[in-house]
């Protein structure tokens, strides 16, 4: 999941101080998942913006919807009735979905309530996890299920930097070294033989450094 | 009453065992909820004779409560009796009686059966009559079942409230005998409703039973009780027989100066059909208990009972009922001494009055009515229902029959088809599973509080009392609340496992597509995952959210303009009473109390909804813990009232507005801190 964290109502209520009649939108899949933006905190939100510009006197109306997913064209059309009525729309979705919004809707001003932060997986309940850094040419096979992209510090590909201590990433002792995870798992596996391929210098493309990324399909498209 | 219904497998195990259907599921929550008055209209608005079922209903319901697999059912009973006994009960139920029909109905007996036809007869608008042979009112409920258990004061007010409604009463009519069932239609009657009960003694059969003094059957011995006749009973008595009126026998006789009581029962303990409460009541009073015992022949001496030969059976092979058949063991005899011998073997009804008139079945004797359960005889407009149709039964059967009768004899007045009615059985309980049973938390049972031994016998005052008020609220909440748990809308849902991780007895079950299923057996309606869930596609029917919403809109709409509102969520669980609620709202006319089943079903949301509405203040009065059947869920609140707190702070309010404050062990709210809070937020 992509996980999103709701800004600071602080901010929120400066982005959106001068809207009139404003819609709060949310979204229904990482989001909801990520307790950011879900119908839940659509309703918490709302409740929250309007008890703020009640005490301070700020004229406006605040109305809450969502959506399955803001990712998805149609979903975004959906929400076009209430999107047209507003003077402003708050995306409680990622990144993605509210540049989505903006592109679908190009007179409405959009402003991200959430900050999108990581691919990752749920730990337990409140707790979630970076996995991933979508660097486009997965590796996984070759370090046990354990990627050092997303996970070491340095992104280093050949092993553990003179930096790693019982285990601990220099950087804190609360971050582990995924290199040290990653010889663990090899040895249980019986695959250290594995560390002696060397990774070639990483041609970082597919991972966005050299611009916006596209995934086509030309069996999919109509 | 039933009419075209089936019993639903939806219903509640409680209301499903009810022979009318009862939801006891509403009254005990209304009792849960300290709403007194509307859990009484709840019961009354089904049941006539609340005040007598609550003392001496078999309780099938108790049966089948949920709640007996974890420690013990709900006393469903008790809590009746304590809606209906309490001052509440007269000022609030009112019945709608509909405009006259013009239409008469005789109700021969005046007997549960009888009284509940009548009663409901009446709201329909007929003109009802009862006749009875006796020269008072209640058949079995006033002759039959002791003073001890239920008192005749109890059985006149509850007749009164059924005659207030225009019945009228013949007594000392006695219908087959003083006037002819054919005599009834010349009087304008249209329809008859026989209840005559079973008012007959079964004979033994045996030597001595008929010529000997200080023989007695049960019905006429209990009737001359209960009609402050002193039957001569003396010395040492055996009564023989296992139900109810066996046992009724032997208590009362007991309190009449007997030197020492036995009851003797053919069969075992297991398959004595009395109460096991009367059984245990009796043990304690005194009342030796003999089973696999039979009497074979009472002896006299100058025209005098002296003794009663018995035998001693074993259990044989099963009878066509079922039960296993009585064998006597040769050589087993033994003669009791005794002077007195009370005989309680079953009763029949005096059908033999109407033998002419509708169709006599030859089992029993009673009464025989259709089989589409419309209780029509043979011979229309002749219905029949109670002890004379079914033999000995209960009081609550008998009401249902009264009530069938009258939906009955209603359509056959307007001319319209009698409705088949489905008289399918109940069905099992649906089983917990061992690991729901075992993460449930234990909450005994109320106990029965009952006279000692010592001043029952010293005369025929009522044994049991009513539960008290925090008894009655304990027990209450106990209910689990069967089929209004929370539901999934699987077009809302997006498998994001919060309800399998957050309920507390791990409910919630996810396949691996992320369909996930809450088994509504199962589901207590805590309300967790309805609150957790983060698209709200959750629903519950119990304590559920949006009436809750609307209560709090109501209130705030009815609150003058400028007055500061402080609205207090009040844990349901804590220990106070309903008057300790009333003495809250006046000694703080401006709070606004909302009551919920456990503060764990609040979110920042609801306490939102208050400060969006002007509250000035929001209090979460929270209960003592060992009150919380799901104690792993009570830190809960604390996480919600801090992380609304904050917002709060970020929003620049005064967090001090949002307080969270435990309640003491007796009463809503502690007032030294109340006022210490009011200080803080000005």
């Amino acid at each position: 999941m992509i996980t999103v964290e709701q800004k600071k109502i602080e901010e929120i209520t400066e982005m959106t101080k001068d809207v009139e009649r404003l819609l709060v939108l949310g979204c229904e899949t990482c989001a909801a998942i990520s307790f950011a933006g879900g119908r839940r905190q659509v309703e918490e939100l709302c409740a929250a913006l309007r008890l703020a510009r009640a005490d301070q006197s700020i004229r406006g109306e605040i109305t809450g919807d969502s959506v399955a997913r803001q990712c998805e064209p149609e979903f975004i059309d959906m929400a076009s009735d209430k999107i047209k009525e507003s003077d402003a729309v708050l995306s409680l979705a990622c990144g993605a979905g509210v540049q989505l919004i903006a592109e679908r809707f190009p007179d409405k001003i959009v402003f991200p309530g959430t900050n999108t932060t990581f691919l990752g997986v749920t730990e337990k309940m409140g707790l979630w996890t970076e996995r991933c850094a979508g660097c486009g040419n997965c590796l996984l096979d070759k370090t046990a299920g354990l990627c050092p992209i997303a996970r070491c510090s340095k992104q280093l590909l050949n092993g553990p930097c003179g930096g790693s201590m019982n285990g601990k990433c220099e950087i804190s002792k609360d971050v582990d070294c995924v290199w040290q995870q990653i010889i663990d798992r090899l040895s249980r596996l019986d695959q250290l033989d594995k560390l002696s391929e060397i990774f070639p210098v990483k041609d970082w493309t597919p991972a966005g450094h050299g611009g916006p990324r596209k995934l086509v399909r030309e069996d999919l498209k109509s | 009453m039933l009419k075209n219904k089936e019993r639903s497998v939806h219903y509640a195990p409680c209301k499903a065992a009810c022979p009318i259907l009862t939801d006891a599921r509403e009254y005990i929550q209304l009792i849960a909820e300290r709403r007194f008055p509307e859990a009484f209209a709840s019961i009354r608005g089904l049941n006539p004779l609340p005040r007598i079922v609550g003392r001496i209903c078999t309780h099938p319901c108790e049966t089948n409560c949920k709640r007996g697999q974890l420690e013990a059912p709900i006393a469903i009973a008790a809590l009746k009796r304590f809606a209906s006994d309490g001052a509440w009960a007269d000022q609030v139920w009112k019945p709608r009686i509909a405009g006259p029909t013009g239409h008469k109905v005789a109700v021969i007996g005046s007997g549960p059966a009888g009284l509940s036809a009548a009663h409901d007869l009446a709201v329909r608008g007929h003109q009802v009559t009862i006749f009875e042979a006796l020269p008072v009112l209640g058949g079995m409920l006033r002759v039959g079942v002791p003073e001890y258990r239920l008192p005749k004061a109890v059985v006149d007010a509850e007749i009164k409230a059924v005659l207030d409604l225009g019945v009228m009463v013949k007594t000392e009519v006695k219908v087959g005998k003083d006037l002819k069932p054919s005599d009834l239609s010349d009087q304008g009657f249209e329809a008859v409703f026989v209840a005559i009960g079973a008012h007959e003694d079964r004979k033994l059969g045996i030597p001595g039973e008929d010529d000997l003094e200080g023989v007695f059957s049960a019905v006429a011995f209990l009737r001359a009780v209960n009609m402050h006749d002193r039957p001569p009973v003396g010395g040492k008595v055996a009564v023989i027989g296992g139900g109810n009126t066996a046992i009724d026998s032997a208590r009362s006789v007991l309190r009449m100066g007997a030197e020492s009581v036995s009851l003797l029962y053919r069969r075992s303990r297991e398959e004595m059909p009395a109460s096991p409460e009367e059984v245990e009541e009796a043990g304690e009073e005194g009342v030796d208990i003999s089973y696999l015992t039979a009497p074979i022949e009472i002896r006299g001496e100058n025209g005098r009972v002296v003794g009663l030969t018995c035998i001693r059976n074993e259990l044989g092979e099963p009878d066509a009922g079922g039960r296993r058949r009585p064998v006597p063991v040769a050589g087993s005899e033994y003669t009791l001494d005794v002077q007195t011998v009370i005989c309680a073997i079953g009763q029949i009804p005096q059908s033999g009055l109407f033998a002419e008139d509708f169709e006599i079945a030859e089992r029993g004797k009673r009464i025989h009515v259709a089989e589409d359960g419309s209780l029509i005889t043979s011979q229309s407009p002749f219905f029949a229902g109670g002890d004379a149709v079914t033999g000995p039964a209960t009081v609550i059967r008998a009401i249902g029959a009264g009530k069938q009768a009258a939906v009955s004899i209603d359509a056959f007045l307007q001319g319209e088809p009698i409705p088949k009615v489905n008289m399918g059985e109940s069905g099992q309980t649906p089983r917990l599973p061992e690991a729901i049973i075992e993460k449930s938390k234990q909450f005994d049972r109320c106990g029965r509080p009952t006279l000692d031994v010592a001043e029952r016998l010293e005369g025929f005052e009522e044994v049991e009392s009513c539960l008290s008020e925090h008894a009655a609220t304990r027990e209450a909440l106990r209910c689990l609340h069967c089929y209004l748990g929370a539901r999934i809308d699987p077009d809302k849902c997006i498998s994001c496992l919060t309800c399998v991780r957050v309920c507390p007895l791990g409910i919630p079950e996810a396949n691996q597509m992320g369909e996930v299923v809450i088994d509504p057996v199962e589901c207590q309606a805590c309300g967790l995952c309805v609150v957790e869930c983060p698209v709200r596609a959750i629903d519950i029917g119990f304590n559920r959210r949006s009436k809750m919403f609307k209560e709090i809109e109501a209130a705030a709409a009815t609150t003058e303009e400028g007055a500061a509102t402080l609205v207090g969520f009040v844990d349901l669980y804590g220990n106070f009473s309903a008057a300790d609620m009333t003495q809250l709202k006046q000694d703080y006319p401006n709070i606004l109390p909302v009551p919920v089943f456990g503060l764990r079903r609040l979110d920042t949301v609801d306490i939102f909804k208050a400060f969006g509405l002007g509250a000035a203040g929001v209090f979460l009065a929270r209960a003592p813990g060992e009150t919380d059947p799901f104690p792993e869920t009570a830190g809960r609140v604390d996480r919600v009232v801090n992380y609304t707190h904050e917002l709060l702070a970020s929003l620049g309010k005064k967090p001090e507005q949002l307080a969270l404050c435990d309640m003491p062990s007796e009463g809503i709210i502690d007032h030294a801190w109340f006022e210490d809070w009011l200080k803080q937020i000005g």
